[in-house]
């Protein structure tokens, strides 16, 4: 019978889960993804996280406990820096001690530490470590390993096709870290509620790395975070082509990164472009009226800016 | 026989209070409702078309309903609406009616407090408070309460403070323990209640106002409009007069009444379902779906025994679900 590796359906499995799957599988494992998000793992998130941690991290708890019982092994890696001279949020860096300490009988966990900090060569270790819980075969890690990074590239690539999505009236691009803009339980189908609406989505993870890193040195300032770099190169990228017509920033509260990202973001917005751009936070709260009412208001803006400027140009 | 006098309404269900307006086809306003929803806004909506029903049902002809505020799903399935629009646009929509070139609208009502910023007479820019209701009408309710004067003097006594005491505004919390502890300082409660006043002005400008360019003309509408100690507190803060316009209470409901005129031009009948939805008997029930872990909290509506509407489910397994006019067993055993 073959090792079950859990991998909760949490933070950055939104970004990397073809990578982690694919490797995991490819060194005979095999991978339980814990289920969507739901009411029942919001609530035991929630009991069993610190209470100042954020909901984006209360959920991963709660991807926890969904899969404890089902897996030989949970995979809890250690983030500290995903990219060579840049960090990512803290409380990544954290994640393992957070789940030991709080959830109780606990499988193993497979809280390998990934830090680029210095270089990517350090990657390799942390790749050896994570293959060495289900094989000593360093050949078959490696093969495992560029594989599975081949599968991640090509994730990337199917996302990226979607930057010219069919034509539709509005393009609205939606900020946010990916795993608020693709957990559909936390933004209450944002995502899916403005399609509805007659509009398409762009979001940074559609645009291309390179794209972003070069819109990103025209920021004036240093940018440390990983996070913090994805969203402003996305913003000055907006700025320069002017390809959308709003934006929505979707922030959790008590989100440290957020903190000082997403004031960035709304004051080179309101300086530099006419663009319309709202902020929504997102907690525990369930009831949708306030979301609600904030996507169509945004939508008839849109619209409505729009039929003024028709009624300029048709009237003189 | 006279002619019947052709109307529109316009609802605003909030969580505070659902207001009700009458208007007729010059856009004046016939009749206006300010009710306390006191958590049951179906009661309320009742209680407020059998008012209606009383002054108006004889003499006009409704040819269109609009319907706003955080209950309007649940007020366009109890009276049929032909519009269904967020407070935001209702509030815009009916500030420009009355001055049309604001560029500026502030909006606190029970819960929610709202920065429309208008140019060029369209919708620009917008803020809502996020998770603190601080400063909003049902803090201010309960602060009345807690030092036992009326919410309507509360503003008048404001006026008569002189030296203002500093309060936190940030947080309701917070605001609450500060004047409890002023008090027991001693300060006069005129010093204490003008300071709530400025407190709260204060927060609304740091948070919705942040980076925005607060423009002349400002109307100031919604519920806690009435109450001129945050007036002038806003006043003080911007430097500039504060137009309270008329029916600034029910403006929500005035541009839902506004919005439905536009929406029945177009289509030229209603789906209103007339004054006597207010003698049926609505009765709403609801249970936990089991089906998946997210136990939706699923509503059924009924009017008199049959069940009109559905809500609350994520999935869509009740709601989008035709109704029939009698549930079958089945579904009542669900």
């Amino acid at each position: 019978m073959s090792i079950k590796i859990g991998i909760p359906r949490a933070l950055l499995y939104y970004e990397f889960y073809p990578l982690w799957i694919t490797f995991f599988e490819l060194l005979g494992a095999e991978v339980v993804i814990s289920s969507r998000t739901n009411k029942q793992i919001v609530e035991s998130g929630v009991q069993h996280t610190v209470d100042e941690a954020c909901i984006p991290v209360k959920l991963f708890h709660g991807h926890v406990v969904d899969l404890r019982d089902k897996v030989d092994y949970i995979f809890v890696p250690r983030l500290r820096s995903i990219c060579k001279g840049e960090y990512i949020c803290p409380k990544f860096c954290g994640l393992p001690e957070m789940v030991r300490h709080s959830i109780k009988d606990l499988p193993t966990l497979i809280d390998i530490t990934i830090d680029c900090i210095k270089s990517n060569r350090d990657l390799k270790n942390a790749v050896f470590a994570a293959g060495n819980f289900l094989t000593e075969d360093r050949d078959l890690i490696t093969t495992a390993f560029q594989t599975a990074y081949i599968a991640y590239k090509e994730h990337k690539m199917i996302l990226k096709k979607q930057l010219f999505p069919p034509f539709k009236r509005k393009k609205i691009m939606v900020l946010g870290h990916p795993y608020t803009l693709y957990d559909s339980y936390l933004n209450m189908d944002l995502l899916q509620k403005l399609e509805a609406c007659d509009t398409s989505i762009l979001t940074p993870e559609m645009l291309p790395k390179p794209v972003i890193s070069h819109y990103a040195q025209n920021f004036d300032g240093q940018l440390y975070w990983s996070f913090a770099k994805k969203l402003i190169g996305t913003v000055l990228y907006l700025k320069d082509t002017k390809s959308v017509d709003g934006v929505i920033y979707i922030s959790t509260f008590g989100c440290g990164v957020d903190s000082v990202v997403a004031h960035l973001v709304e004051k080179i917005i309101r300086r530099d472009t006419t663009l319309p751009f709202m902020l929504i936070t997102l907690d525990e709260h369930t009831g949708e009226a306030g979301i609600n009412t904030r996507i169509e208001a945004f939508i008839d803006m849109l619209k409505w800016r729009d039929s003024d400027e028709n009624h300029i140009s048709s009237h003189g | 026989m006279h002619k019947m006098k052709k109307c529109y309404l316009g609802i605003d269900v909030g969580s505070v209070s659902t207001n009700i307006v009458a208007m007729d086809e010059e856009d004046m306003v016939l009749e206006s409702l300010y009710l306390r929803t006191q958590g049951n806004p179906i009661q309320v909506l009742k209680q407020g078309f059998i008012i209606l029903k009383e002054r108006l049902a004889d003499t006009v002809e409704v040819v269109g309903v609009g319907v706003t505020g955080s209950g309007r799903q649940l007020a366009a399935t109890l009276l049929g609406a032909d519009i269904v629009k967020n407070e935001i646009t209702a509030h815009g929509i009916a500030a420009l009616h009355f001055v049309p070139d604001v560029q500026t609208i502030i909006e606190i009502g029970g819960q929610d407090s709202k920065l429309i910023l208008l140019r060029n007479q369209i919708i620009y820019d917008f803020a809502m408070n996020t998770v603190c209701a601080a400063g909003t009408g049902s803090f201010l309710d309960r602060q009345a309460e807690r030092i036992g004067i009326p919410i309507e003097e509360f503003g008048a006594l404001a006026l008569q403070s002189t030296t203002p005491v500093r309060i936190a505004g940030r947080c309701a919390v917070f605001a609450e323990s500060d004047m409890i502890h002023k008090q027991q300082l001693g300060h006069h409660r005129e010093d204490i209640i003008g300071g709530l006043c400025e407190a709260l002005a204060r927060n609304f400008l740091s948070n919705l106002g942040k980076g925005k360019e607060l423009k002349s003309p400002i109307l100031f509408q919604g519920g806690v409009a009435a109450n001129v100690g945050i007036k002038q507190a806003f006043e003080k803060l911007l430097g500039c007069d504060i137009i309270i316009p008329p029916h600034a209470a029910v403006m929500g409901a005035v541009g839902a009444c506004l919005l439905a005129k536009e929406a029945v031009r177009k289509t030229n009948c209603t789906h209103f379902t007339g004054f006597d939805a207010a003698v049926s008997d609505y009765t709403v029930k609801s249970f936990e779906c089991s089906h998946c872990p997210n136990i939706c909290e699923v509503v059924e509506f009924h009017r008199d025994s049959a069940l009109v509407a559905r809500w609350g489910d994520k999935c869509g397994r009740f709601s989008s679900t035709k109704i029939k006019t009698s549930p079958t067993e089945d579904e009542l055993a669900q």
